[in-house]
């Protein structure tokens, strides 16, 4: 175990790491909101920590707050500027966004480093605190599906016109919905930056919106565990196609697919399906 | 100037060819095809395929590509967008499942196009085609750049016709508008879904080919950047407007060889992802888009 452990330590830290980035996709996702602004936040994450340690020789917690902190104030701004848009324009918008700050880091000379990026962010940072973090988010998620929350979340997203004229602050959980998708992805990138202590603006560019879109859509968008199931698949699918070789973007390419095809739900929605046939011939009656 | 303002042009007339067949499927039948940029790409590996083991002409070139795109693209309406949109609860989640899904099919031809070129730059060196250069004052002129002035010009005045005059056309713009009550006037969905995807392909493939002889060579991952700039010049003219696609094509390549020319630093793929969020917050339906009505 401790041998295993050690030998995919580097696996185990980017499946928490992915897990946060697949989060800040899943949390605007479940108000219903198509914002893929949190890979720009994991840009805006990954370079602030990685600036401030440099720098300022912060230490990491405090730059992953900073950049958690800025990330979450650029989301709110962004959140305000894009109210009008919905489904796929905003989706589309975001991810705009997202490459204008790719390119941005290219032409920012010193201070990001360039097409190089930048190098020797070294910090203390522990595994363990990366799945701390990574389960204290999670729980606190999880609270967020239960209750009144998780009821009004449903509604914002089911039926915004009703969810309104029944009294619950719509453009309130939207605008929410971005700054904890924003948290969650500055989190994300500053902890990979600190953990790999380089960071390069190839890292933040269109293969990582697919990767966060396809760990939730694989997964299931419908609660974090969706977002779970994702990170650990899309983690490990790699090592597990090694005997596929050079074919493995076709692989993976076709799993996407199918997915996207045949099971809309993700791997979360077929788990409860099952969950639900197994049940119910015990129920009272056995009706059907 | 005049010389930029040409190369402008032609790359406009790229774009829209690109971009044409995208807004119409987009704009009708709702489908964002996002392996459109595979498409475009594998049309042209399939001609530099054949091109490999016969010398043969632009026309015929043109053709097979053209073939392929059409072929592909229909595979993946039928294989993919279709049963996604007939299984779909809602627009919305279909909407999003056929962006993904066609993220995922995008990787297949790229993957064997890179695969089999272990990612070199490919080109069509066995055609009998020979680039000639015509000198008109200040300006050069190369045959390839007037055939892709006439495809574009000749393809784009075509489609505008059909979607304006021909039943069939009349028939898919109501798609658009409202696709129940479309079918209930007796329009064959299925079928104007399929004919419209298999236009959409052959013009991804004609622009596929006519880009390769114009460069020289392209990658196998030429594709994903004319996909974001196809959609920057779509969104900015607005969605299924083929006016709109013409438009938001040439200001796009105008805006870029401007950048390009004026500017030092590599800030020209920020024109296009710039224009996509400016347009989105200023005027989210583009230039000559219909208006959206929503509620919350």
């Amino acid at each position: 175990m401790i041998a295993w452990y050690e030998a995919n330590v580097v696996l185990i830290q980017s499946m928490f790491i992915s897990l946060l980035l697949a989060l800040s996709i899943q949390v605007p996702f479940r108000a219903g909101v198509f914002s893929l602004a949190g890979i720009g936040s994991y840009g805006i994450g990954a370079y602030t920590a990685a600036i401030v340690t440099l720098q300022l020789g912060w230490p990491p917690f405090a730059a992953i707050g900073a950049g958690m902190l800025l990330a979450a104030v650029i989301a709110y701004l962004l959140a305000l500027v894009l109210a009008r848009l919905s489904g796929l324009y905003l989706g589309m918008a975001t991810i705009a966004y997202s490459l204008i700050l790719s390119v941005a880091v290219i032409n920012g000379g010193e201070l990001t480093g360039g097409a190089q990026g930048l190098f020797g962010a070294v910090s203390d940072l522990q595994t363990g605190h990366v799945v701390a973090v990574a389960v204290a988010a999670v729980v606190l998620l999880a609270l967020s599906e239960r209750g009144r929350p998780g009821r009004w979340i449903d509604a914002v997203r089911e039926d915004p016109e009703l969810a309104v004229s029944v009294g619950v602050p719509v453009t309130a959980i939207r605008q929410l919905s971005f700054v904890v998708g924003g948290l969650l992805g500055a989190c994300a990138g500053a902890m990979n930056t600190l953990l790999r202590t380089t960071v390069t603006p190839e890292e933040v560019g269109f293969h990582l919106v697919v990767l966060a879109l396809t760990m939730i859509i694989v997964g299931g968008s419908r609660s974090w565990a969706g977002a779970l199931i994702g990170a650990v698949v899309f983690t490990w699918l790699p090592t597990v196609l090694a005997f596929v070789g050079e074919w493995q973007t076709l692989v993976y390419g076709v799993v996407v697919a199918v997915a996207a095809i045949f099971v809309p739900t993700g791997i979360l929605g077929l788990a409860q399906d099952f969950v639900r046939r197994l049940r119910r011939p015990a129920l009272p009656g056995g009706r059907p | 100037m005049a010389q930029n303002l040409l190369n402008a042009l032609t790359l406009g007339s790229l774009y829209l060819l690109f971009a044409l067949g995208m807004s119409l499927a987009w704009g009708t039948i709702g489908i964002l095809n996002f392996a459109h940029g595979s498409i475009f790409m594998f049309a042209a590996f399939t001609g530099h395929l054949l091109v490999g083991q016969v010398a043969l002409p632009l026309p015929l070139v043109l053709l097979i590509g053209t073939a392929v795109g059409a072929a592909l693209s229909v595979l993946a309406q039928v294989l993919a967008f279709e049963p996604i949109q007939r299984r779909a609860r809602d627009h919305r989640r279909a909407e999003l499942q056929i962006l993904v899904g066609g993220i995922g099919i995008a990787t297949i031809p790229l993957a064997i196009a890179q695969h089999a070129t272990k990612s070199v730059p490919f080109g069509f060196t066995g055609s009998t085609f020979q680039v000639e250069v015509y000198r008109l004052g200040p300006v050069q002129l190369t045959n390839v750049q007037l055939v892709i002035l006439g495809a574009a010009a000749v393809l784009t005045g075509v489609l505008a016709w059909w979607l304006r005059s021909a039943r069939t056309g009349l028939a898919l713009r109501s798609i658009g508008v409202d696709a129940e009550v479309a079918t209930m006037m007796g329009v064959n969905r299925r079928g104007l879904a399929v004919a419209t995807m298999a236009v959409a392909g052959a013009l991804a493939g004609i622009a596929g080919v006519l880009l390769t002889y114009y460069l020289g060579s392209i990658a196998a991952e030429s594709g994903d950047g004319f996909l974001i700039k196809a959609f920057a010049a779509i969104v900015l003219g607005g969605i299924g407007s083929i006016g709109g696609a013409v438009a938001g094509a040439m200001i796009l390549a105008l805006a870029e060889t401007v950048v390009l020319t004026q500017t030092s630093g590599m800030w020209v793929d920020a024109v296009s992802f710039g224009l996509i969020f400016a347009v989105l917050v200023l005027r989210p339906r583009g230039l000559f888009g219909r208006k959206e009505v929503r509620r919350t």
